[in-house]
């Protein structure tokens, strides 16, 4: 009952406003016609990408190394700046003045793209995540879609990068990013089918929408009917299988430090170097945005600005793929192939038909 | 101990050799009588047969160790063997060849660990072996000139060989390129995971391994030279510490203790023996919290919190060692006939500080067993990888944690007591796994036990009287042991059995003096471990096996 | 997964508990236990240039340069090579050479490492430790007896 009157709701409010379009009213673009449109997207972009790349810059250098120091009794970065939170310029400032190493033999321009696609997929996702307080790029009819479309160019560009690397290690690490990210995308999209049987639309506004309907009261304090509360076998399977999407632990087979050195980006460098790891951190954040928006309401939630707690929705997937990895051995290859094939695949369809018959059911 | 018991032991090395000369009929040339064994002189050519009476015969199933050297008039390889149900059985055959043309028969159709070191005897001293499956040279490049252990060999001699001559490394790399199913791969000399400079070449069949040989030697510093030029008396117990330079030290420096104390009949005060007994386990503790760190780290992948719980606790037992020998992990402890220095003052706190890290370790332990042993990926990762059955273990002269995960039940510190061990009560940790969680449970549970020892140990040296705290016994300070005396004496190590062979040549310093790494041995069941299985197991499969390679290397 | 979760849990407590193992080295000087072998300090005065030490160290790192009337000249020891042993200390009848605890030795190039017997005598104490008294080894067969108060300086 409760998702059909969301969804009847969520058609029926009006479209909220995309943040280009805000901008051509803010910034009286408007009597520009199309230049204007072009220009006020090019600059919302231009934030939300800026938005998205700080994130990782604060995560990357600075508080992955806080949270697995947690984990492990011990302090880490503290000397420079504040927290040591200076070490995002120290280390920025280190990783791009070093030489870049082009290694004998390597397939240029696959290997020159290579690190530029991956951070790019990512951010092409944050497109359609509405991030609350009006911030989303776009709201096309298959926003869904769009952003799981893009986040799998990722895997075009893992294998550009190991196979143009001419390295045997990286090769065996694109090759290992390819059998994986086959293997969980097709869970994780029929997971997420699931939501949208619920919500009945791929329009992320409307998904979040969908999810704003109070589901029960306990004591006073109301439950939103967040797919995470209404279906939480399935926010576990989008969870692990977002895991294994974005090649953490357990499931950080692609890299495999001490199997395969790192993988596919063995072979770089300084400026490409920084660019992989911008891309791993963004595909982190772009699939805890996607858990948030199908899973956690989106940018919902009391008292904070939608935008604040956006934010702290990815960052708490964030501490979950960095909490996993701190006490999870990873698993093998054929091991992990195994699982997503006859486990994942097989419980997300259960779960897929499973919620379809509840539909169902309560439509009819 | 008595002085009954060495006097029991020689008569019945007497008859052992007379039952294994009746055994051994008319091959054997003479009788040598060695400080540990009795020993057979044979023919070259009789090695095979004498070796296959030996072990199918009379139960010799382990070649502990073959020592290769040259005489004046002769170059002599001595197998010595021992029987893994019981290690104070032992025996040596000693093989002498021609000055001119040094050939002698392979050992390795009868144990296949004779592999490896009649290759390090060939590398070294210049010995070959017929019929040997694979004589090249192990510890220095192929390139090398002359053998460095034989006499003739020029120091000076320029060992620079320009690239061209050397052979193509990248040869191998290329061979097989009509067979395209298969990859070449070579894992290390730098990687993350070989836990040093090892180098695996590997080749792969798609992500399974079809072969793999280990390329050893990168860490090679002559520490058997350098204990020939060292005196007994001091100059050679520093060098012991770097060979399994984990926090092992005292374990590798007993080793060399036992070996020359029972060369040159010195005796150790009782109180001494019970300070190393204690030392020695906390190394063990020490040596096996760093094993289980890093075999965690390769099955986890990163630096993740096991590591880091594991070295918090290694560095606890670090800091204890540090109060009793002054250094954390280069300690140069043991002297001849006793330790160099008393416990710490004041002694109470020193207890103190031991029973709180023994208090704290069940819990520490509790935490390892929820971290890695309870949790089921770590064990669809480690359950039937990495197999080792115990008979490929036997003949391949595994011993410690790897042998006992396989199943054999053998330990020297039981089997052929020595220190203070034979008066503690505790267990020898088997497990009869076979793979790479047995041994980890192993570890574990020895770290268990090596508790149990030290706790014991404290308690005796609370109350030790205060006039009867001998740490050394009456020792000159010039030892000169006498003319071709030798001894092979082994102690277990935190990785296995580490043996020292040392001839005495009259001087105070050894004429031979022979590392038997126990890590050597076990590195070589690699390839029965890992071939068909995939990269991650042979990854696991090194770590599981915890070689260091400083030992290996030597 | 019950085994994941109860890891999962155990990291977690750590996370939670906050104590850390970390010792904040240039900022804290760590705990030295008082046996600690650091680099040497040697005593002119008190050496009776007996060689006992060149004799017994392992590795040559000590050089001991007399002159024809067997007067001590030079005493130089390589501090980056050696071994920390204390097989020096130990077999110095005079106790001339002790090492101090002190561990921080920094140079260039390793050439600066070979200190002189003036560069030897200035090594400063740990902490203001004299390891001698901490150090309770069985001196007495090799001072025989009595030397009197120990001053180094």
């Amino acid at each position: 009952m409760v998702p059909l009157q969301a969804q009847g709701q969520g058609q029926a409010q009006a479209q909220p406003q995309l943040l280009p379009e805000t901008l051509v009213d803010l910034l009286g673009l408007g009597g520009f016609g199309v230049l204007g449109e072009i220009v006020a997207a090019l600059i919302a972009a231009f934030i939300v990408g800026n938005i998205m790349l700080t994130m990782t810059a604060v995560a990357g250098p600075w508080a992955k190394r806080k949270i697995t120091a947690a984990f492990t009794d011990r302090i880490a970065v503290n000397r420079v700046g504040p927290f040591g939170l200076l070490i995002i310029v120290a280390d920025a400032v280190r990783l791009l003045s070093k030489e870049l190493i082009v290694p004998e033999g390597v397939d240029r321009p696959a290997w020159d793209l290579a690190p530029i696609v991956l951070p790019f997929s990512a951010l092409l996702g944050f497109a359609v995540i509405p991030m609350g307080n009006g911030i989303q790029l776009a709201d096309p009819e298959t926003g869904l879609v769009f952003a799981f479309a893009v986040a799998s160019i990722a895997s075009l560009g893992v294998v550009m990068g190991g196979y143009a690397s001419n390295n045997k290690y990286s090769l065996l690490g694109g090759l290992r990013a390819v059998a994986q990210n086959i293997a969980y995308e097709i869970p994780l999209i029929v997971t997420a089918a699931s939501v949208v049987i619920f919500t009945g639309t791929l329009r992320m506004s409307e998904i979040v929408a969908a999810q704003s309907a109070p589901l029960f009261s306990v004591a006073g304090v109301t439950i939103p009917s967040w797919f995470a509360f209404v279906n939480p076998f399935a926010f576990a399977l989008f969870l692990l299988a977002n895991l294994a999407e974005i090649g953490r632990n357990p499931f950080d087979i692609p890299e495999a430090p001490t199997e395969i050195v790192a993988g596919y980006q063995t072979e770089y460098s300084s400026v490409y170097f920084v660019l992989f790891y911008l891309g791993e951190f963004l595909h982190i954040f772009l699939g805890g945005a996607l858990i948030a928006t199908l899973f956690l309401g989106g940018p919902a939630g009391p008292v904070l600005p939608g935008f604040v707690w956006f934010v702290i929705k990815i960052w708490a997937v964030f501490l979950f793929t960095q909490w996993a990895r701190s006490a999870v051995p990873r698993f093998r290859i054929d091991q992990l192939i195994e699982i997503g094939w006859k486990g994942m695949l097989v419980l997300s369809f259960a779960n897929l038909v499973l919620t379809a018959i509840i539909v169902g059911v309560i439509a009819a | 101990m008595s002085l009954e018991q060495p006097r029991d032991a020689a008569a019945v090395e007497r008859t052992l050799g007379d039952e294994l000369e009746t055994l051994l009929g008319d091959r054997v040339l003479g009788r040598e009588e060695h400080v540990n064994a009795p020993g057979f002189v044979i023919r070259p050519g009789d090695v095979q047969d004498v070796l296959f009476r030996l072990r199918d015969e009379a139960g010799f199933d382990h070649l502990s160790c073959v020592t290769a050297q040259e005489y004046e008039d002769r170059y002599e390889s001595i197998y010595h063997l021992k029987k893994y149900a019981d290690p104070t059985q032992e025996v040596s055959v000693v093989v002498p060849t021609d000055k001119e043309n040094p050939v002698s028969q392979s050992a390795e159709p009868v144990y296949r660990t004779a592999d490896w070191h009649e290759r390090e005897a060939y590398d070294l001293v210049g010995i070959k072996y017929e019929g040997h499956p694979d004589l090249r040279r192990i510890l220095l490049p192929e390139t090398w000139q002359g053998h460095p252990l034989s006499l003739d060999y020029d120091q000076d001699r320029p060992q620079v060989v320009p690239l061209r001559e050397h052979a193509n490394p990248l040869h191998e790399d290329h061979a097989d390129e009509q067979d395209a199913d298969t990859m070449y791969i070579n894992v290390g000399p730098h990687h993350p995971a070989t836990h040093g400079v090892l180098h695996l070449k590997c080749i792969l069949d798609g992500e399974q391994v079809v072969d793999v040989e280990s390329d050893i030697g990168y860490l090679h510093r002559c520490e058997e030279q350098m204990a020939q030029q060292g005196t007994y008396r001091y100059q050679i117990m520093p060098y012991p510490d770097r060979w399994d330079y984990i926090s092992a030290g005292l374990l590798n420096e007993w080793a060399y203790a036992r070996a020359a104390e029972d060369l040159a009949d010195i005796d150790v005060p009782e109180y001494a023996q019970v300070v190393r007994t204690m030392g020695a386990e906390l190394c063990r503790i020490a040596a096996h919290m760093l094993a289980v760190g890093t075999f965690a780290l390769d099955v986890y992948g990163d630096f993740t919190a096991i590591f880091m719980y594991a070295i918090r606790d290694r560095e606890k037992a670090q800091n204890i060692l540090e109060d009793l020998t002054g250094q954390r992990l280069m300690f140069n402890y043991f002297r001849l006939g006793g330790v160099v220095w008393d416990l710490p003052e004041p002694r109470e706190e020193f207890f103190e500080k031991i029973r709180d890290f023994l208090d704290d370790l069940p819990e520490a332990l509790e935490e390892y067993h929820d971290l890695i042993t309870g949790n089921e990926i770590l064990q669809a990762r480690t359950i039937d990888t990495g197999v080792l059955p115990p008979d490929v273990a036997k003949s391949y002269g595994a011993t410690g944690p790897v042998a006992r995960g396989s199943g054999i039940d053998y330990d020297l510190r039981r089997d052929d007591p020595y220190g203070y061990y034979d008066e503690l009560d505790w267990d020898v940790a088997v497990e009869d796994g076979c793979d790479n969680f047995a041994r980890l449970l192993v570890r574990l549970r020895e770290v268990e036990e090596s508790a149990k020892i030290i706790d014991q140990c404290v308690d005796l040296l609370e109350d030790w009287p205060e006039d009867e705290r001998t740490i050394q016994s009456n020792v000159p300070r010039t030892l000169r042991p006498d003319d071709d005396k030798e001894i092979y004496r082994a102690v277990e190590s935190a990785k296995g059995e580490l043996g020292i062979y040392i001839r005495a040549d009259g001087t105070d310093k050894p004429a031979r003096f022979k590392i038997r790494s126990p890590c050597f041995s076990n590195l070589q069941t690699l390839p029965e471990m890992s071939n068909g299985e995939y990269v991650p197991d042979l990854i696991a499969s090194l770590g599981s096996l915890d070689i260091v390679l400083g030992e290996v290397d030597r | 997964m019950i085994g994941v979760l109860k890891s999962m849990a155990t990291t977690m407590k750590h996370a939670l508990d906050g104590t850390t193992f970390t010792v904040e080295y240039p900022d804290v000087a760590p705990e030295v236990s008082p046996r600690f072998r650091g680099v040497h300090k040697f005593s002119q005065e008190r050496c009776i240039w007996c060689r006992q030490c060149e004799n017994v160290c392992p590795n040559d790192t000590i050089q001991i340069v007399m002159d024809d009337k067997r007067n001590g000249e030079q005493y130089n020891l390589h501090i980056g090579q050696c071994i920390y042993c204390r097989l020096c200390e130990e077999v110095c009848p005079v106790d001339a050479i002790l090492l101090t605890q002190n561990f921080e030795f920094t140079a260039d190039t390793k050439h600066e490492f070979v200190y002189n017997k003036e560069q030897l005598k200035n090594v400063p104490w740990y902490k203001d430790i004299d390891p001698l008294n901490s150090r309770n080894p069985d001196r007495g067969a090799w001072i025989g007896e009595g030397e009197g108060e120990v001053d180094y300086q």
